[in-house]
């Protein structure tokens, strides 16, 4: 962590929305295309060099690789890091938009964030009596 | 790809408010312990304070004198034809279940006195007169009408033990 | 007509559906020991939950997200899990005092045990969330909890003596009891008018009811009017213990006390009238904190939710709710006592508040989330000045639950 007292270099002007990923990013509501819920951000993944290694000046600033969900919101809140392999990812390039909510251009249900939701509809909910019902 | 980085970007963006936030929370959470020890303190003043036998045994009382309203106020409405037989006899069942936890309260009392143990005696001895008036009164409510006993004998049964409540109570109070 | 018939029928619901077994009973236990001197909480706590109602209803219509997406999305995730946590818990204790509100109900109308009832209840409670439509139960519920009227008739019936009624309402500790006493009282009766899950419900009702801007007349009419005379029909419960049972020396400590006010004033047919309003009130915020304990836990982990949705395509919210009402069973099944649950949860309910309001208070000035909707200037300084009283009350509940032992 840097400190805070030493006064960080100014970010470079980008075109665009600038958005802070603590702000409009973390713990916000994630639809799919059809305005179905899917998850909430729990983290981020961010390209660029491992962790402790020198950067070297001019090399391109890090991009977002994909929205994390999962078992990372219980390490995120309790400390620890899941292996790579168990992180289900909603890669950036599916997020359509991002305002009160981030929205998705593709549908929720077959993503791999999605497949506790189908396990216990499949499993449990869809073999009760009247679990398909439409209530309207 | 490194989910440590995401965490690590997240960590030094927010630095500055993360810190504020921390502290604030350290802050709160000394408040709650403070506020947990002064109620604490304020547990063990109160035990100490509070007069075993005699406090229980008027605390005992009071609840059962107002079972025993309750159940007359019940009888009284029933005789009246305000109230539902399903609803007396419930309230007589709460009100009963009321004078069993005070009789059992006062029955594990282990009074160090032999006026503590008197004053357990006598409220024992109320207790086991207020569950009898009970008793008459919801044999009176199950044999329905012109039996005996009579609705207006279990009231009269209650009346008694309310009397006998009265009693105690004023001489555990004056004590 | 058909306009005014809707704004109608939202008052009425909202009257209906304002009382709960913890107004029952806190209402009825305090009447009855303290006169009417602690009236003037109750209404202090239904413009306090006019307040936030109101302005959780606005953020749900406008942003389309209800309460506790807003409170996870402003607290991060640790933050917002031990809100979660703490929301969660008490609002589960909340749906274990009302199922065994109507059970304890249903003995009083049939004199079979509360225990048995308990199965049938939840059951029912189930079978209404798994098929009715979100507007028939809201409906439903609310007029037949109006029959609660009948406290305020009884009121009547019973010919108090009016003046002396009035010289209790003055604000002070009756001799027999202590200042603590007074106070932890004033703090079960603010946290029984203001339950969190009012909030909850009526945010994610809001965006079950697919709300827009163009609804928030209506329901801030449904609030403003509803809610209050809701508050009168809970104070209405306190006033029929103090003529009847504060004077025979009852203290009550059972749902069968609170109706014998009503029997004496009104007699059998008021007898039937109460235990039906009683049902419903308490059959319809159990359907209510249920919901809301599905919608917490929905919104938090971002799942689908809502009762627009077939079960199936929101399979963990309704899994949630059904693991919520067998928890709930299994408790009552102990032989704990309902009653003493339901104290618990307004005093439990009072100490969560500052967690439920400050997220909503601070998203409703977000215009991110709010565009030009966002409080206006006196908004704010009521919501402020709501804020203080409920973090006081909030902090001084657990001390002052120590030292009168509960209340007792």
């Amino acid at each position: 962590m840097t400190s805070a007292s030493a006064p960080l270099p100014r970010a470079p002007k980008v075109g665009g929305r600038i958005l802070d990923a603590q702000l409009h990013l973390m713990d916000r509501q994630v639809l799919d295309h059809d305005g179905v819920p899917v998850t909430t951000v729990d983290d981020l993944e961010v390209s660029g060099p491992a962790l402790d290694v020198e950067i070297a000046p001019g090399s391109p600033a890090p991009v977002i690789t994909a929205l994390l969900t999962g078992s990372v919101l219980g390490t995120r809140i309790f400390g620890g890091r899941p292996p790579s392999s168990r992180l289900i990812r909603i890669p950036w390039k599916d997020v359509a938009e991002v305002g009160v909510v981030v929205r998705l251009g593709v549908k929720g249900e077959p993503l791999d964030a999605s497949w506790v939701e189908r396990w216990v509809r499949d499993k449990i909910i869809a073999r009760i009596p009247g679990g398909s019902h439409d209530p309207r | 790809m490194d989910p440590g980085l995401s965490r690590g970007l997240e960590a030094r963006v927010l630095v500055n408010a993360a810190r504020a936030r921390a502290a604030g929370w350290r802050a709160r959470s000394c408040r709650k312990r403070l506020y947990g020890g002064m109620a604490l303190a304020g547990l063990v003043l109160l035990t100490a304070c509070s007069g075993g036998t005699s406090h229980s045994v008027s605390t005992a009382v009071k609840d059962s004198s107002s079972a025993v309203a309750t159940a007359r106020i019940a009888l009284r409405q029933d005789m009246d034809g305000k109230l539902t037989r399903a609803a007396t006899s419930t309230t007589l069942d709460d009100e009963l279940k009321e004078i069993q936890t005070s009789r059992s309260t006062v029955l594990k009392l282990s009074p160090a006195t032999p006026e503590d143990r008197d004053t357990q005696k006598q409220a024992l001895d109320v207790l086991d007169q207020c569950a009898a008036g009970f008793a008459t009164a919801r044999a009176a409510l199950a044999t329905n009408d012109g039996g005996n006993p009579s609705l207006p004998d279990g009231d009269k049964a209650l009346a008694g033990a309310q009397d006998a409540l009265k009693q105690l109570e004023d001489k555990v109070g004056s004590k | 007509m058909k306009r005014l018939l809707g704004v109608a029928l939202g008052i009425l619901t909202a009257i209906g559906g304002f009382v709960d077994i913890g107004d029952l009973v806190t209402n009825a236990v305090v009447g009855s020991r303290f006169g009417l001197s602690l009236v003037w909480v109750v209404a202090v706590g239904v413009v306090g939950i006019c307040l936030f109602a109101n302005m959780s209803g606005r953020v749900a219509a406008v942003s389309g997200r209800a309460t506790f997406e807003v409170i996870r999305e402003r607290l991060g995730a640790r933050a917002g899990l031990a809100n979660l946590a703490a929301s969660f818990l008490i609002n589960l204790m909340t749906v274990t005092a009302e199922i065994g509100g109507i059970a304890l109900s249903l003995q009083l109308a049939s004199s079979v045990d509360y225990l048995l009832w308990i199965p049938v209840a939840a059951v029912a409670v189930w079978l209404v969330i798994w098929r009715v439509r979100f507007s028939i139960m809201e409906n439903v519920t609310g007029l037949l909890g109006l029959t609660l009227v009948i406290f305020a008739v009884a009121v009547f019936l019973l010919k108090p003596d009016w003046g002396a009624l009035a010289g209790q309402l003055a604000p002070t500790v009756p001799q027999q009891e202590t200042f603590w006493s007074y106070s932890y009282y004033a703090i079960a009766l603010f946290g029984a008018a203001m339950t969190p899950y009012e909030v909850f419900f009526f945010s994610s009702g809001a965006v079950e009811e697919k709300w827009s801007v163009k609804d928030l007349a209506q329901s801030r009419i449904n609030v403003l009017v509803g809610f209050p005379l809701g508050g009168l029909l809970s104070v209405s419960i306190a006033v029929c213990a103090a003529i009847v049972l504060l004077p025979a020396g009852v203290s009550v400590t059972s749902l069968s006390q609170v109706v014998l006010p009503v029997a004496e004033g009104a007699g059998k047919l008021g007898l039937a009238f109460v235990l039906v309003g009683m049902v419903a009130a308490t059959f319809g915020a159990a359907l209510e904190t249920t919901l809301s304990s599905g919608y917490t836990l929905a919104q938090f982990f971002g799942w689908s939710w809502g009762k627009f949705r077939r079960p199936a395509q929101a399979a963990r919210f309704h899994l949630s709710m059904i693991v919520c009402l067998l928890v709930g069973m299994a408790v009552l099944a102990t032989g704990v006592d309902p009653v003493l649950v339901t104290e618990y949860s307004v005093v439990f309910s009072a100490i969560a508040l500052p967690l439920t309001y400050l997220p909503i208070l601070i998203v409703a000035n977000d215009p991110q989330y709010m565009g030009e909707h966002v409080n206006g200037r006196v908004v704010n300084v009521l919501g402020m000045v709501f804020l203080v009283i409920i973090l006081v009350a909030s902090i001084a509940a657990i001390p002052l639950m120590i030292v009168t032992g509960a209340g007792s």
